[in-house]
């Protein structure tokens, strides 16, 4: 598994070095933070804002968690940064800029592909593909055109050994991803994902429709993913966001309250909604 | 659970507290919901046992087919007809390949005189065309000339009245002179007749002013129909000779024009001199290549005339076979018969005729034919076939040979025909070699069993009814209709339907996809009758003619001799099945949840990638079975391929390759439609067509079971 591991670091820290070659801002680099967030309003009917003024900034290497009530616009949020939200004709922003890595992704002339290429996401129902566990993991690299057999095994043990699969799954590589238990078909898209080699990874309320036991795991899978992605995660469990994340925003009514260390933000909130919430008084 | 409740209700009525009893209307403690339930489910019901009803009629219809076929198959034999098939085959090999040598001949003949054969075309299509387009002016014209010849007829006998009128006049003239005009009366008469004499001299004067009216008309016409006509021939309309037809040569065409000049008028009788002389050069040219030809000639004959004697012992056997035929008839006709008088008998009042009934009844001879005894004649000449067959094997192979090579042919069709002539060659010397073996083989006593007449209707390569010789109830030529309309119909349907499919599900905007769906769903609503109309009409006329276009000759089958044929049909089928396959692919496509096309597309996939990568695959057994239940409805589909497939009861011919398409045929719903309506009750030949029937049923059965399976294996996932 270490030997994996520090495969891993090696392959995540190429494209990081090209990247920052390649980055037009270089003090964003600098002060290493990956998605920031200008003043952004968002609306899926025009007129009708669901995030205003929302302004924040999420670091490399750490697990961001955005909390908050339903319908306060965490997950809306979370869509906008690989632009999923485009999938809905009226949807758009209104007002401000998302830059990730320092290039806004709502300038007409980024390729939503290639974002998402490097904006991956895992979302709340696990939906393996109706394929082969395989060709499960296989299919980022297929759809962007790798097909050398030796790649793509490489890449589909190093991602499901990631992932924590590799172990339960080796032998029956061939048989439906949709065989696995719920657990492991999440874990299973967490590999998919990963295969990629995204730098981002945006997490929807991934444990939510998980066992305790499995959410233990995929939770113990985020921690041990901190070291060589960035991760977004949107949760209702205020329990594992104090277990996973390093930074937590709470979000209100489409507006964002707060945003600080998990730490500061469960033991010291400087806002007051954001102590009722995490207090259990609402929401 | 509520069945004891019922109980309980409808047994301890008072034990159970007022405010937990059942409510409402009831009867013997059954409630409106159970009422309503049995209504429903009785629906249900009904229809499967009407499913049933229909599968045991069609079951005790058919069934006794096999016993019956058996029974005339065997009588076939009995009666030594199928030796005499033996023959008839080798003969039949025989003329296919003689015909195909035929056709090479006359093609070879005729190629000398094409330029002059396209000229005489030309012509005729030109001077059909000019006729056509001055068709209003000819028409007057030739009112006027046959009002002229009326009035010609009116004035011939008005000349005679007139005639005979003077003569009148002069006679009593004359005789008045002798009588000395003593009676009045003759003055009268004189008078009387004086008078009608100014009266057809009257008519006479009308008809004349008449006629030069009328000349004066013809000749105006006949003026406006030259320039008419001139008009025409120099309109492009006029030189339309038809899709696909030859152009004459540049040269001829002004002697053309003037030939239809010429021809296109009222008083022309005779043809133009150029026509005349170019039918005879394509006489002599014609003339002349046969006398090169008369090597290829002699052949061709020689192979006509090789098949005489065995076509005599041919015809000669099967006089044997036909008495023998009778003679078994008789007998197996026989008791019924008796049985008919005997009833008759037993009706009658009048003792005279019940005797002479009984007496008949009691003459029918019920013995059974002595078969050894009547086949005697035919095993008596059966060691004749052997020399007959190979002379005629090694006559015909010495004339094959002697046929000039292919590549010394100089027209297309000639050499394609010599392309079949070597099929049928090969055919022919198996068949005879086959057949030789089993004439000798032969034995009109040779057990036959139950398992072979089955054989003999499944792999049946005949389907012959109503015939003098022998009824031939074989699956094969309906079969292989409508297989081969199937499945160019699903050729055709598939690609495009699930095309549709996919673009409407995935691809189009929603307000195309609200426009688009119900137009293709629409195709469903028109009858099949209607469309097999159009078919015959519009799409069968309109593909023949594109068939003939040259620079399409490449395609297999064209050009098309026929309208109706099994493309014609498969098309239209085609058309029917796409709305069924549409529609199903897209219901497939729907299922598939929307959350695979997200994770898809957030993993960086092109909407394409994700269709063909993801939402394709996963719908594919829906999509496989939509296309299986579009095969279930273009199979039984009758109307249009009653209509539009030629109804040609042939296995269709497929040494023309995929120009195989370009045939008519017939179809298993085809036949059905077709005979059941006029076959006796309960003959061989009705249940043959419910044997048919229940062929077609246990298809149709088989996909939509095919079909299922695959569904429910998708709604799995």
């Amino acid at each position: 598994m270490s030997t994996v591991m520090s495969e891993q670091e090696k392959e995540t820290q190429i494209p990081e070095g090209t990247q920052s070659s390649s980055s037009s801002s270089e003090n964003q680099e600098a002060s290493n933070v990956v998605i920031e967030v200008d003043d952004v309003n968002f609306a899926y009917v025009k007129g009708k804002d669901v995030l205003r003024n929302i302004s924040m900034e999420v670091n490399r290497g750490e697990v961001t968690a955005f909390i908050g009530p339903s319908g306060c616009g965490k997950s809306t949020l979370l869509r906008c940064f690989n632009r999923m939200n485009d999938l809905i004709p009226t949807a758009a922003i209104t007002n401000g800029e998302i830059r990730i890595l320092g290039t806004d992704i709502y300038d007409p002339n980024v390729d939503v592909i290639e974002l998402r290429k490097h904006v991956g996401m895992v979302f709340q129902k696990y939906n393996p593909f109706p394929k082969s566990i395989y060709e499960n993991v296989a299919y980022g690299l297929r759809i962007q055109g790798v097909a050398k057999k030796s790649v793509l095994d490489d890449t589909v043990e190093e991602s499901l050994r990631l992932a924590g699969l590799w172990e339960e799954v080796k032998d029956r590589l061939d048989a439906s991803g949709l065989g696995l238990s719920g657990g492991q078909q999440q874990r299973l898209c967490i590999a998919r994902t990963i295969a990629v080699k995204p730098k981002i990874i945006l997490m929807d309320e991934p444990c939510s429709a998980l066992d305790p036991i499995s959410t233990t795991t995929v939770e113990e899978l985020i921690t041990q993913l901190k070291d060589d992605f960035t991760i977004v995660i949107v949760t209702h469990n205020m329990q594992q966001a104090t277990r996973v994340s390093d930074r937590t925003a709470f979000f209100y009514l489409g507006n964002l309250i707060e945003m600080d260390e998990t730490t500061k933000i469960f033991n010291n909130p400087s806002k007051k909604e954001t102590e009722d919430y995490i207090s259990g008084r609402f929401g | 659970m509520s069945d004891t409740n019922k109980q309980k209700s409808g047994g301890k009525k008072s034990k159970v507290a007022e405010s937990f009893r059942k409510k409402g209307f009831q009867i013997f403690g059954l409630g409106a919901q159970d009422f309503i339930r049995f209504f429903f489910g009785g629906n249900a019901s009904l229809a499967i046992i009407i499913l049933i009803l229909i599968c045991v009629f069609l079951a005790r219809e058919g069934i006794m087919f096999f016993p019956d076929h058996h029974k005339g198959l065997k009588s076939y034999r009995l009666a030594g007809q199928e030796l005499v098939d033996y023959v008839g085959e080798e003969i039949d090999a025989h003329t296919s390949l003689y015909s195909a040598a035929n056709v090479a001949y006359y093609a070879e003949v005729n190629r000398t005189s094409q330029e002059e054969d396209t000229i005489l075309r030309a012509y005729r299509s030109v001077l059909a065309n000019v006729e056509n387009m001055t068709k209003k002016t000819w028409g007057r014209l030739e009112a006027w000339q046959e009002e002229k010849e009326d009035l010609e007829d009116e004035l011939e006998d008005l000349l005679e009245d007139k005639e005979k009128l003077t003569e009148a006049a002069a006679a009593p003239a004359a005789a008045a002179n002798d009588a000395n005009a003593d009676q009045a009366a003759d003055t009268n008469e004189s008078e009387d007749s004086a008078a009608k004499l100014a009266e057809v001299n009257k008519e006479i004067a009308a008809v004349e002013a008449r006629m030069k009216e009328l000349d004066a008309e013809i000749e105006l016409l006949s003026e406006k129909l030259k320039k008419e006509v001139n008009v025409a021939i120099a309109s492009d309309e006029a030189w339309d000779l038809g899709v696909g037809a030859d152009q004459p040569p540049a040269d001829s065409i002004d002697e053309i024009k003037e030939a239809v000049l010429f021809e296109a008028h009222p008083d022309a009788d005779e043809e133009h001199a150029f026509i005349v002389e170019v039918k005879e050069r394509s006489k002599e040219k014609k003339a002349k290549a046969a006398e090169e030809l008369t090597g290829f000639k002699d052949t061709v004959k020689g192979i006509q005339a090789a098949v005489r004697p065995i076509r005599s012992y041919h015809s000669d056997l099967k006089k044997i076979a036909v008495e023998n035929k009778r003679e078994i008839e008789k007998f197996s006709t026989a008791p019924e018969r008796r049985k008919a008088l005997l009833e008759g008998a037993e009706n009658t009042e009048d003792p005279e005729d019940k005797q002479e009934m009984l007496d008949r009844a009691n003459a029918v001879d019920i013995t059974e034919p002595e078969y050894d005894k009547i086949n005697a004649p035919i095993y008596e000449r059966v060691p004749e076939h052997e020399k007959l067959a190979a002379d005629l094997k090694a006559e015909t192979e010495k004339l094959y040979a002697a046929l000039p090579e292919v590549s010394e042919l100089e027209t297309k069709s000639a050499r394609e025909s010599f392309g079949r002539a070597e099929v049928y060659n090969e055919r022919f010397q198996n068949r005879v070699e086959e057949n030789t073996e089993k004439v000798k083989e032969w034995r009109h006593d040779k057990n036959l069993s139950i398992f072979e007449s089955a054989t003999a209707f499944i792999f049946g390569k005949n389907w012959i009814t109503n015939s003098s010789w022998h009824d031939f109830y074989g699956l094969l030529p309906l079969l292989s209709g409508s297989l081969l309309i199937s499945i160019i119909a699903l050729v055709v349907a598939v690609p495009f339907a699930v095309a549709a499919a996919v673009y409407v599900n995935q691809v189009a905007p929603y307000g195309e996809q609200n426009f688009v769906k119900p137009a293709i769903e629409f195709i469903e609503a028109i009858p099949s009758v209607v469309l097999g109309f159009f078919g015959i009409l519009v799409f069968g006329e309109t593909l023949r003619n594109v068939s003939q276009v040259e620079w399409l000759s490449w395609v297999p089958g064209f050009p098309m001799a026929e309208r109706l044929t099994i493309l014609n049909a498969g098309l239209l089928l085609a058309f029917m099945a796409i709305p069924t396959i549409f529609t199903l692919a897209e219901d497939a496509l729907n299922n598939v949840p929307g959350a695979l096309t997200e994770n898809s597309l957030a993993m960086g996939a092109s909407k394409l990638q994700t269709v063909f990568r993801v939402i394709v695959p996963t719908a594919l057994s829906g999509i496989i079975a939509a296309v299986l239940l579009g095969f279930g409805r273009i199979v039984g589909e009758t109307m249009v391929v009653l209509l539009v497939a030629g109804n040609k009861i042939k296995i269709p011919d497929f040494t023309e390759g995929l120009g195989v398409v370009a045939q008519p045929a017939h179809t298993m719903t085809g036949i059905i439609a077709q005979e059941l309506g006029e076959v006796d009750e309960g003959s061989l030949h009705w249940r043959a067509l419910f044997i048919v029937g229940m062929v077609l049923f246990c298809i149709s059965l088989a996909v939509n079971f095919t079909a299922q399976k695959v569904l429910k294996k998708f709604q799995k996932i």
